[in-house]
């Protein structure tokens, strides 16, 4: 009995060096007669990756001049039948249903699969792959509500992570908090924070976590196009450049690192070298959506806006709900002179991420183009852009000038004297104050509010300019008037 | 940009191409005899050859036929042949085991080929001229096979291996199919995986025969595959180079069902997809399909295999395009939209063999298209107001980007929007792009506009020379020209005399000018390519006259003119030309329904039936049964119409259900009427009124016809007030919308009311409103129904004015007579025979027959009608005159036929119920 073990062991042992050197087949072949679960599991294994080999093999043969051909993992139906088989006599362990999950998965049966992957995460939480090929099964929130799991830690890690793919960043940024708390160390968790971050916009702190993490592992590539998202948004043109070099030491050939490149010479303005880089990330991993993202904005700054749509479209086909794609498209439209055409996508990108004033902004700009002329429809743009915290402060403004031209003096003044507020708050400077403040100044003479009027005309004459010569008239023209209508004031100060 | 197309798909080399190769090695082995081994007379050598000849035409369809089909096929042709030649293909591919087999297969073919200097051969040798046909075909598969990399190889070795299991599992289950022993063929299936494929051919071959003759079933030709049937004719008319054009047309269209593609690319993946110009081919006739009949498509299984063919080809985008039109034919808005976006996304409207990169600076993309193609779908969908808008973008971009073919499509196209449906006012939608068209501004009313644009767009065809754009702009001016009263566009300057009528010469002008098409495109004969269906037709190539396309094309290589034989109709008028000059037949019978003449209305619509129904998209040759239908009902009498509605019933089926389910309820609520079933009609008329405002849009024309039929409905029941509330409120509505030809009727609708509710005095300017319509619009019938109101009327004020009434009446009687259906006629009679009755100089007893002559005219036509009030009415002043004249006996009979009519009028359920039998 010991005996067989050992011969079996020894079996197993040589299988697995095969595996490792990746001659997949023989590794199965050595293992043909094996009945242990390893052994098992192992010659399937080898059997699934021989198969997905070929079949990325085959996909470059078959390439005809339409596109892709269909090429197929050819052993999955075999896998299938063994596996199954296997499942119903409950001969199976842990990574065997794991194994049987995935060619479910591949075959379609996506609601079987979900299931035999919950079953192995439940009897064997530890392993890391069958829990991300579960999250990739659940793309809604309902379905992952639906989800039968054990408590383990490891349930937590995937909460988060499949958090963060549903969008739902503060959840899993509270997720990966609480983790961290247990696991002060790890690297991932820190690099999931910082991604999570980021979605929230938080590029400050993100900024400083990216820092950190490559201190502690400098060799990282892995989330490191994220961390140069980051500088090329603060236009670190220093810092970007070391990263590019140093993932480009560590790994060249990682869509990472192209990425990373594209970005750099994006930020240098240099938008043909740009899109080479990000073209090669997606020769490397052709769905790899930022990159089609970004590469659809450099085209947009070449001014080749076809080019722009096709690359965004194959975004927002790869990842429907990646709103700034959906906003790239809007803007290259946009840019052609079709603002109705537009529209479309600006709905779209907001009906996705609804709490960005910018894309409020841009659907805004679109219905006052002068082709739409839909100013009621952009007033309801502004006023929702001006609700989520519209860092550029347009909004207000926008708002403000719109009011005006339609005729609705009140409304104008009350936007004129937030933006007012905000401006001073900021201590903002520049054209816009005094657009403001004259507003602002002739809107209460008008309303014989002298009071307020001269408060705005006083500080307009801190500014130069023929504003200055119009306030100085307005007050004096206040003076004359209140003087010529002293009876007027005597009742007002004896009723 | 990412996904641009590669180059066309060359010539691959399949498993069925292979096939082909070893037939035409046995059919020109190079031996030293007259007639090579196998074959017995020179008849059947030649028979094989002429075989071969059409497999190699077809050999660039869409779909290559299986082995087994092949193998039937040769059974056809071999004759005592047979057995040899499939076992000799069989055992021929099934021994091609080894990359290296076929590696010398191909070079045993190069010796079929005679060399360069074939011209000197002796005269009984079989040598292949390696600029025949067959020649080219092969050395054609040679170079393709030469160009196969190493794994090429490997993939076609691998696919011969499928193509020839697969003939034996669908031989099995063919024979499984017809005998019912499945358990034993269970057992031989798996035997036949087991066993050399050599041996399992042979004894499938010999099983299928033993089976064959023991069951003595059906002689072997009925269940001849159709491939066949058009291959065999091929081969009796390929003399006729012309005549391969057809063939293709009807072979590809015999492919268009969706299920053959979907199996096809099912069982055998990658291998036997098409090269680009097949599949783009195929598209284009599912595209042409569905534009003629969505509703033949089922949503689901043609989206399914567009799904599939999506996987393969990813880089094609036109499939994107097509979903699009399968969601919108059947009214999926959110799938349209979003697959109308992503088609223009990816392909820039640039795609596809049909484009013609533009000479200029456009490199822009074609963005215009998208935006025409846009406000398509809304005025589909019935948004009008989005539709306008989105067109008026499309005036704009294509204005910049000086696509000046678009611009007349999209000007078109908004025509189209303006005059179908109703837009009480365009002020604030129609805005400065247009300014150089409606110079005049924008105080002009919707109809000026429309008339402006519609002059506009016809100016910008013509000298684009878009000969269908132009041909159907005729028509819509005709279509203008009928239903309103041109006036001067400026109010001011020298007074012309205004003459405010239509004008019927210019409208017979405009259909006319239309019908020119039809020659021109007669002429240019075989040069031309189909545009598809008309909607389709701007995604074509609208820079270029299309006649030069195929010239262009065909320049460059054999391949490119594949896809043309593809597109090419079995005639040589396209048939987006035809539905056009269908269209005017169309246009012109309504022009005449219309004017009045019944018999020209009738001619109109039967020579459309009769010859461009094929053509024609399924809603047109309804709309065409509908009339026909109609105009029977009018003359003949509903039973006749409801036999032939049954009739039109079963033949569109499925299709546009709803115009004949309208002219069922049309007919439905008139027969009602007539029999006084006044609760069925409401309750069909409340069904017309549902069916009015659809879910798409509403539809003006049904809403109009809804509520008069209410409005008649409640005349019937002698609401008088609230009838003439409806009617009154149907008129404003049809002033406001600019509906005059309705207003007229109304008018009538009105009088008549008055009429009944003994309020001759307001009747009459109702009448004579109505009567000026009709001048004004030559409404010729309508007019003469309107003076015999109006002599009603009159008769009603008295018998002092029977004079009058009586003028009147005979006035009119030409036109009602000559073009009136039974019920005008009747009334007319009736009419007629009171105003006699009703003048006191006239006396019964001396002419008996003036008056009893109509009478009866009257009641036979009424009996027809079953419309029991008139008939009594009629029967009546029978009784009356018979009683005058003293016929005592004849007065009880029409006494009697009147208690008849008006037992049946006042029991109504004595009927059968229509909604039953009908």
């Amino acid at each position: 009995m010991e005996e067989d073990e050992v011969i079996h062991g020894d079996f197993y042992l040589l299988a697995k060096s095969y595996f490792d050197c990746r001659e997949y087949r023989r590794a199965a072949h050595v293992l043909r007669d094996q009945t242990g679960n390893k052994s098992v599991f192992l010659r399937c294994y080898a059997l699934y990756l021989a198969g997905e080999k070929r079949k990325e093999e085959e996909m470059i043969e078959l390439e005809g001049p339409l596109g892709k051909s269909d090429a197929v993992n050819r052993e999955l139906v075999s896998l299938e039948r063994e596996l199954s088989s296997l499942c119903k006599n409950g001969m199976i362990d842990p990574f065997g249903l794991y194994l049987y999950g995935l060619v479910l998965k591949e075959k379609g049966n996506e609601n079987l699969a979900r299931k035999v992957l919950v079953e192995s995460v439940n009897s064997y939480p530890w392993n890391w792959s069958a829990w991300s090929e579960l999250q990739s099964l659940c793309t809604t929130v309902d379905i992952l509500n639906g989800l039968n799991l054990s408590n383990h830690w490891m349930k937590e890690f995937f909460l988060a992570s499949v958090y963060q793919e549903l969008r739902m960043h503060n959840e899993s940024l509270s997720k990966y908090e609480n983790l961290q708390g247990t696991f002060t160390f790890s690297n991932y968790i820190q690099a999931q924070i910082a991604k999570a971050r980021y979605s929230l916009r938080e590029f400050e702190q993100v900024e400083v976590i990216f820092e950190d993490l490559l201190r502690n592992d400098p060799y990282r590539v892995e989330d490191m196009d994220t961390y140069s998202n980051v500088l090329y948004t603060k236009e670190c043109f220093s810092a970007l450049s070391y990263l590019a070099h140093r993932v480009i030491m560590t790994d060249k050939y990682r869509p990472e690192s192209c990425c990373i490149i594209g970005n750099y010479y994006s930020l240098k303005g240099q938008h043909e070298k740009s899109v080479i880089y990000f073209r090669r990330a997606l020769k490397l991993n052709k769905n790899y959506l930022s990159a089609w993202t970004l590469m659809g904005h450099e085209y947009v700054e070449m001014k080749n806006t076809p080019a722009a749509v096709d690359a965004y479209r194959r975004a927002v086909d790869i990842n429907p709900r990646d709103y700034r794609a959906w906003y790239g498209l809007g803007q290259a439209y946009e840019m052609m002179g079709m603002p109705h055409y537009a529209l479309h996508y600006f709905r779209k990108s907001v009906f996705f991420q609804p709490i960005d004033s910018r894309l409020w902004i841009a659907m805004a700009q679109c219905y006052e183009s002068e082709q739409l002329h839909m100013l009621e429809e952009a007033i309801k743009c502004y006023k929702r852009a001006a609700n989520c915290n519209d860092t550029e402060a347009i909004a207000l403004h926008r708002l403000a000038k719109l009011h005006r031209e339609l005729g609705y003096p009140e409304e104008a003044a009350f936007y004129y004297r937030k933006d007012l507020e905000r401006m001073e708050a900021e201590e903002r400077e520049g054209p816009n104050i005094v657009e403001a403040l004259m507003f602002l100044a002739t809107h209460y003479k008008a309303q014989k509010r002298f009071e307020e009027a001269e408060v705005y005309c006083t500080r307009l004459l801190d500014y130069t300019g023929p504003e200055r010569e119009t306030a100085k008239s307005l007050l004096r023209g206040m003076r004359m008037a209140q003087s010529s209508f002293p009876s007027m004031d005597v009742e007002h100060f004896h009723p | 940009m990412a996904g641009v197309l590669k180059a066309p798909g060359a010539f691959a080399i399949t498993p069925h191409k292979v096939s082909v190769c070893v037939l035409v090695q046995i059919y020109a082995s190079p031996s030293q005899i007259s007639i090579p081994f196998p074959f017995s007379s020179v008849s059947q050598h030649n028979r094989l050859g002429l075989y071969l000849l059409a497999l190699t035409k077809s050999c660039d369809d869409i779909l290559e036929p299986k082995l087994e089909q092949l193998i039937s096929q040769l059974r056809e042709i071999g004759g005592l042949l047979d057995h040899w030649l499939t076992d000799h293909l069989t055992s021929r591919l099934s021994s091609l085991s080894s990359p290296d087999d076929l590696f010398n297969f191909f070079n045993d073919m190069r010796g079929v080929l005679g060399g360069p200097d074939s011209g000197v051969m002796e005269d009984d040798q079989v040598i292949l001229d390696p600029n025949s046909n067959l020649g080219m075909f092969l050395r054609r598969c040679i170079l393709a096979f030469n160009l196969l990399t190493f794994e090429g190889i490997c993939h076609l070795l691998t696919n011969i291996g499928i193509y020839c299991k697969e003939a034996i599992s669908s031989c099995s289950s063919y024979e499984l199919r017809r005998l019912d022993d499945s358990g034993n063929d269970l057992e031989s299936l798996s035997e036949y995986e087991n066993m050399d494929l050599n041996l399992v051919f042979k004894k499938i071959n010999e099983e299928m025969e033993a089976r064959k003759r023991a069951t003595e079933r059906v002689s072997f030709h009925l269940h001849l595959p159709k491939e066949l049937s058009t291959l065999v004719e091929d081969i009796e008319v390929f003399a006729d180079p012309k005549s391969e054009h057809n063939d293709k047309g009807r072979e590809s269209s015999s492919y268009s069902s969706s299920g053959d593609l979907l199996r096809d690319v099912d069982l055998n993946g990658g291998v036997f997809l098409r090269t680009n110009w097949q599949i783009q081919g195929y598209l284009m006739e599912q595209a042409d399909a569905i534009e003629k009949d969505g509703s033949s498509f089922t949503l689901n299984a043609f989206e399914l295999t567009l799904r599939q063919l999506q996987k393969l080809a990813p880089e094609l985008h036109r499939v994107h395009f097509l979903r699009y039109l399968n969601s919108l034919y059947h009214d999926d808005y959110f799938s349209a939209l979003e697959n109308l976006h992503r088609y223009f996304d990816y392909s820039a409207g640039t795609e596809g063999f049909d484009f013609v990169p533009p000479a200029g600076c456009n490199s822009f993309g074609r963005y215009e298209i998208a935006l025409l193609c846009l406000g398509m779908m809304h005025f589909h969908f019935g948004h009008p107001k989005q539709a306008l808008e989105v067109l008026t973008e499309a005036v704009r971009v294509s204005q910049q980007h000086s696509n000046d073919t678009c611009l007349a499509y999209t000007l078109a196209a908004i025509c189209n929007l303006l005059s179908e449906i109703g837009f009480s006012t365009t002020s604030g939608i129609l805005g400065s792009p247009f300014s150089p068209m409606t110079s005049v501004g924008t105080s002009l009313s919707v109809q000026q506009q429309l008339f402006v644009l519609l002059k506009g767009s016809l100016k910008r065809a013509e000298s684009l020379k878009l000969k269908q754009l132009v041909a159907a702009n005729h028509l819509a001016m005709a279509k203008f020209n009928l239903t309103h009263v041109q006036r001067p566009l400026l109010s001011f300057g020298p007074k012309t005399s205004m003459k405010l009528r239509t004008c019927p010469v210019t409208v017979c002008k405009e259909l006319r000018l239309g019908y020119h098409l039809i020659s021109e495109f007669c002429c240019e004969g075989s040069t031309m390519t189909t545009d598809g269906a008309f909607s389709t037709a701007w995604l074509k190539n609208l820079q270029k006259p299309v006649g030069s396309l195929v010239l262009s094309q065909d320049n460059s290589s054999r391949d490119n003119s594949n896809p043309f034989l593809f597109c090419t109709q079995p005639s040589s008028i396209p048939g987006s030309v035809l539905q056009l000059v269908g269209s005017s037949y169309l246009h012109r019978a309504t022009a005449w329904e219309i004017y009045g003449s019944a018999p020209l209305a009738r001619v109109n619509a039967l020579v459309y039936a009769t010859c461009v129904a094929d053509a024609s998209s399924s809603s047109d040759a309804a709309l065409v049964h509908v009339k026909l239908i109609q105009h029977l009902a009018v003359f003949k009498g509903y039973e006749e119409a409801f036999s032939a509605l049954k009739i039109a019933e079963e033949k569109f089926l499925s299709v546009s259900k709803s115009r004949i389910l309208i002219l069922k309820l049309q007919l439905l609520h008139e027969r009602a009427l007539h029999r006084g079933h006044l609760k069925l009609a409401q309750q069909v008329c409340d069904e017309l009124g549902v069916l009015a405002s659809s879910v798409t849009a509403v539809d003006m024309e049904l809403k109009i016809e809804a509520s008069l039929r209410h409005a008649r409905t409640l005349l019937a029941a002698k609401q008088f007030s609230q009838a003439a509330a409806v009617a009154h409120s149907l008129f404003c509505m049809c002033y406001k919308f600019n509906l005059q030809v309705e207003s007229a009727t109304v008018l009538l609708l009105l009088a008549e009311i008055h009429l009944k509710s003994g309020n001759a005095v307001v009747g009459l300017p109702h009448a004579l409103a109505s009567l000026s319509y009709c001048q004004s619009f030559n409404l010729d019938l309508l007019r003469a129904s309107a003076t015999l109101t109006l002599a009603e009327l009159w008769l009603s004020l008295g018998s002092n004015h029977t004079k009058t009434a009586l003028t009147l009446i005979h006035g009119a009687f030409p036109m009602i007579l000559g073009h009136g259906g039974l019920e005008l006629c009747a009334r007319a009679y009736i009419a007629e025979a009171k105003c006699y009755l009703s003048d006191p100089s006239f006396s019964v007893s001396d002419n008996p027959e003036v008056v009893l002559d109509p009478l009866r005219q009257a009641s036979d036509e009424l009996h027809v009608l079953e419309y029991h009030e008139l008939a009594a009415e009629g029967f009546y002043l029978m009784a009356i005159v018979f009683d005058k004249l003293g016929q005592l006996e004849k007065r009880e009979e029409a006494a009697a036929s009147f208690k008849n009519h008006i037992m049946a009028l006042e029991n109504p359920q004595d009927g059968e119920d229509p909604l039953s039998n009908a």
